[in-house]
């Protein structure tokens, strides 16, 4: 469904280095889910190497750009099938994997937790007696995670008033690229973990190979207009330190995701017949599998499709 | 920026607005003076009674450019873009058609083995080493000299090196344009990389959109008929400009102007002097509307035999096809000139006869299909590069000796430059003159 009324764009800055000294790396147009005729533009920091997109939908215009079949909104079983299934078993190794070290009367923050998938897994997999909270600023979203018994507290972490300095663990899984201000976010996490509490945050990469690729118009981590920032390593360091985080660690994460968004983008742009594009969605397990491989090989010389940093307070 | 002063720029076109949209954004006090009644500057079109668009000359825009300036969901997606070369009554692809040519394949071959290791040191020279002896001398070099107006021997090898980059990237760029059916940006952005996706749009509303949009939320810090006649310089710093005959004290200037002007602009300084004999091509541009569409065989055609009295002729409705009314067409015909001389003098239904007359040889039945002209005249169409200040061009490309005096745009830069390079380029100087004066 493509509107053809123009979206209102607003310039921005660097969100790490606050300047404006940029170069084009990419342009290209809501290849997903068509919210609007415009095309857009992701510019690249000559200082600290973030991706950022330039001039971007002006935050008024969050309920167009976010449409009601937005796949965040609703990734079920029922829809999602096998595809599920698998996704829920490799995040669930993931996320116990985090919270290993984590003490019985544990706190967990999900910021940005859309319709509560990994707070889910995290209740299905995790100690009973974790407290689990998560934090959206769509109602939609949150309304569904409420459905599923989650606690979630509508609005974003900077306005809210949750309690400081009470969390052990939050984790922001693919939501630091969708947020307007990335430093406000980060330092409203900063304030309510307890000391030496971690904040983990996994976002597309930028030194990935599919970015590379892919970055001239097709990349998936794009995703058109709705990623305002992508980091690569030394983009999310020193966005983290800004903000008075320790860099714990820092690595990649496998995701076929990029890959076959990439791919299903140029095919889409390219007028292919649908039969072909349907091969590369969310849905499609055999492109999905092939890429996963593929990605797996690339992650072992740190260059996965997904950054994951560990960050201490 | 901690100054009260405000910056003064001069002129709105695309440079101009560009700078200003800038500033404003970064909270830069500044006032921009423009001596016309409206904005736009070379960016602004027009459209007659009939509905036949012009521009001034042609204008290449990247959804890229589009994207930036936020006017992408009002333009149109140019499909095709191509050039030909008439030669000995036939047509050619440009440039790889000419290489059919066995004496122009040979001669190309030839010059490769045949370097002597010097760098070359005219055009003239530049183009029969890169392109060989024959296709230098009976297509590029004459087109060169008529665009120009100068020998091609007293032209610096800039104009050679300024030219589009390797075959492999031409290639790859001309087969991306076919697959997509868009017209992807091929020698037509040099500030920035070129790919398969960035094509080549038009804006609904002609040119003067991206203008438009750059000058939204600015009317209170636009002058318009408010020619500035003079730049004040004490000790090698722009103090001050004056407009309308009043003086007003700035802390910097950005200039649009076309370089020569802006060297009699200034006062109290010989720094500028070196740039004062750059000299501009005037060109006429000679518009004959059609009935019928594509009767030339590309958009863009050039005619390096001298019988011919332009060197180029342009059918923009092959790349847009909404520039004239359905089934009508317009094929503008460039003639290089100097001011005063015959052809700037000329009567206008002279120059048009005088092209309809040698249209005919390429396209027959063109005096059936005529149906009227309009001439479109400028005295300063393009820089042209000649050895004589090659020094003191390579100079002004750095700076105008001024720290806080900018010349920027297609003219004040005196470049062969498109208009998302003014656009990138303007950034980029901003930048450095803001980051400097804070």
């Amino acid at each position: 469904m493509q509107e053809h009324k123009p979206l209102k764009l607003t310039h921005v800055a660097c969100c790490v280095c606050e300047t404006d000294d940029a170069m084009p790396v990419g342009v290209g147009e809501d290849f997903e889910y068509r919210t609007s005729a415009d095309t857009f533009l992701a510019m690249q920091c000559n200082s600290c190497g973030l991706v950022y997109l330039n001039p971007r939908p002006a935050v008024s215009e969050f309920e167009r750009i976010y449409p009601e079949n937005y796949h965040a909104f609703d990734f079920s079983e029922a829809d999602f099938g096998f595809v599920h299934k698998v996704r829920s078993r490799l995040e669930a190794k993931r996320l116990l994997t985090l919270c290993q070290d984590l003490p019985d009367d544990a706190r967990i923050l999900d910021v940005g937790c859309g319709d509560g998938f990994h707070l889910n897994l995290l209740r299905k997999y995790g100690k009973k007696s974790w407290t689990l909270e998560g934090v959206d600023v769509d109602k939609r979203a949150a309304e569904m995670a409420e459905r599923s018994g989650l606690t979630v507290h509508v609005g974003s972490i900077e306005a809210l008033d949750l309690a400081e300095s009470s969390y052990d663990l939050a984790i922001m899984f693919q939501t630091i690229e969708h947020v307007e201000k990335p430093e406000k976010v980060l330092s409203a996490v900063m304030k309510v973990l307890k000391p030496g509490g971690k904040l983990v945050v996994v976002t597309d990469n930028t030194d990935s190979l599919d970015f590379k690729f892919f970055k001239g118009s097709y990349w998936g981590g794009y995703h058109f207009p709705r990623h305002w920032n992508l980091f690569n390593s030394a983009s999310l360091s020193s966005l983290a330190k800004k903000c008075g985080f320790r860099v714990y660690d820092m690595t990649t994460q496998v995701s076929p995701v990029n890959w076959v968004y990439s791919i299903h983008n140029g095919l889409v742009d390219q007028g292919a017949p649908s039969f072909l594009i349907d091969q590369f969605t969310l849905k499609s397990t055999l492109s999905l599998s092939a890429f996963t491989s593929l990605d797996m090989f690339l992650n072992k010389f740190g260059r996965g499709a997904l950054l994951r940093a560990t960050l201490q307070k | 920026m901690k100054t009260e002063k405000p910056i003064a720029i001069i002129g709105a076109g695309l440079a101009g607005l560009t700078a200003a949209n800038y500033l404003n954004r970064r909270n830069v006090p500044f006032v921009l003076y423009e001596a016309g009644k409206k904005i736009a500057g070379l960016a602004s079109s027009f459209k007659d009674a009939e509905g036949f668009s012009y521009d001034f000359g042609a204008h290449f825009i990247t959804n890229r450019l589009a994207a930036a300036i936020g006017v992408s969901a009002d333009c149109r997606i140019v499909k095709h873009y191509g050039e030909k070369v008439w030669l000995g009554g036939k047509t050619y692809s440009y440039p790889f058609g000419l290489v059919k040519i066995p004496r122009m394949a040979l001669g190309g071959i030839k010059s490769k083995f045949a370097s002597n290791g010097q760098a070359p040191r005219s055009a003239a020279e530049w183009f029969r080493k890169s392109y060989g002896r024959a296709l230098a001398d009976e297509v590029a070099l004459p087109l060169i000299e008529a665009w120009s107006g100068a020998r091609a021997e007293d032209l610096s090898a800039a104009v050679g090196e300024s030219l589009p980059g390797s075959i492999g990237k031409t290639l790859y760029l001309k087969a991306a344009s076919r697959a997509t059916g868009r017209a992807v940006a091929c020698g037509y952005s040099r500030e920035m990389p070129e790919s398969a996706g960035v094509y080549h749009v038009y804006p609904n509303g002609g040119v003067a959109t991206l203008c438009e949009k750059l000058a939204e939320g600015l009317e209170d810090k636009i002058k318009l008929e408010s020619p500035v006649s003079e730049i004040l310089v004490e000790n090698e710093k722009v103090v001050g400009i004056k407009a309308l005959g009043e003086t007003h004290e700035v802390s910097a200037v950005i200039s649009t102007a076309p370089a020569n002007i802006l060297v009699k602009l200034v006062r109290g300084t010989d720094a500028l002097d070196a740039f004062g004999g750059f000299r501009y091509r005037p060109m006429v541009f000679i518009n004959l509307k059609f009935d019928g569409r594509a009767l030339l065989s590309d958009t863009v055609m050039w005619f390096p035999e001298k019988r011919f009295p332009f060197f180029r002729l342009t059918e923009a409705t092959i790349s847009m096809p909404w520039l004239a009314p359905p089934g009508k067409t317009i094929i503008t015909a460039d003639i290089g000139c100097e001011k005063g001389d015959e052809i700037w003098e000329m009567e206008e239904a002279e120059l048009a006869s005088m092209c309809l007359k040698s249209i005919t040889k390429i396209i027959p039945d063109a005096p059936a299909r005529y149906l009227g002209y309009n001439v479109l005249r400028t005295p300063i169409a393009y820089p042209v590069f000649l050895n004589k200040y090659e020094d003191a061009r390579r100079a002004f490309e750095n700076t105008t000796n001024i720290k806080n005096l900018l010349s920027i745009g297609r003219n004040g830069e005196f470049a062969h430059i498109f208009m998302e390079d003014v656009y990138w380029r303007t950034l980029n100087k901003l930048r450095e003159l803001v980051e400097i004066s804070t």
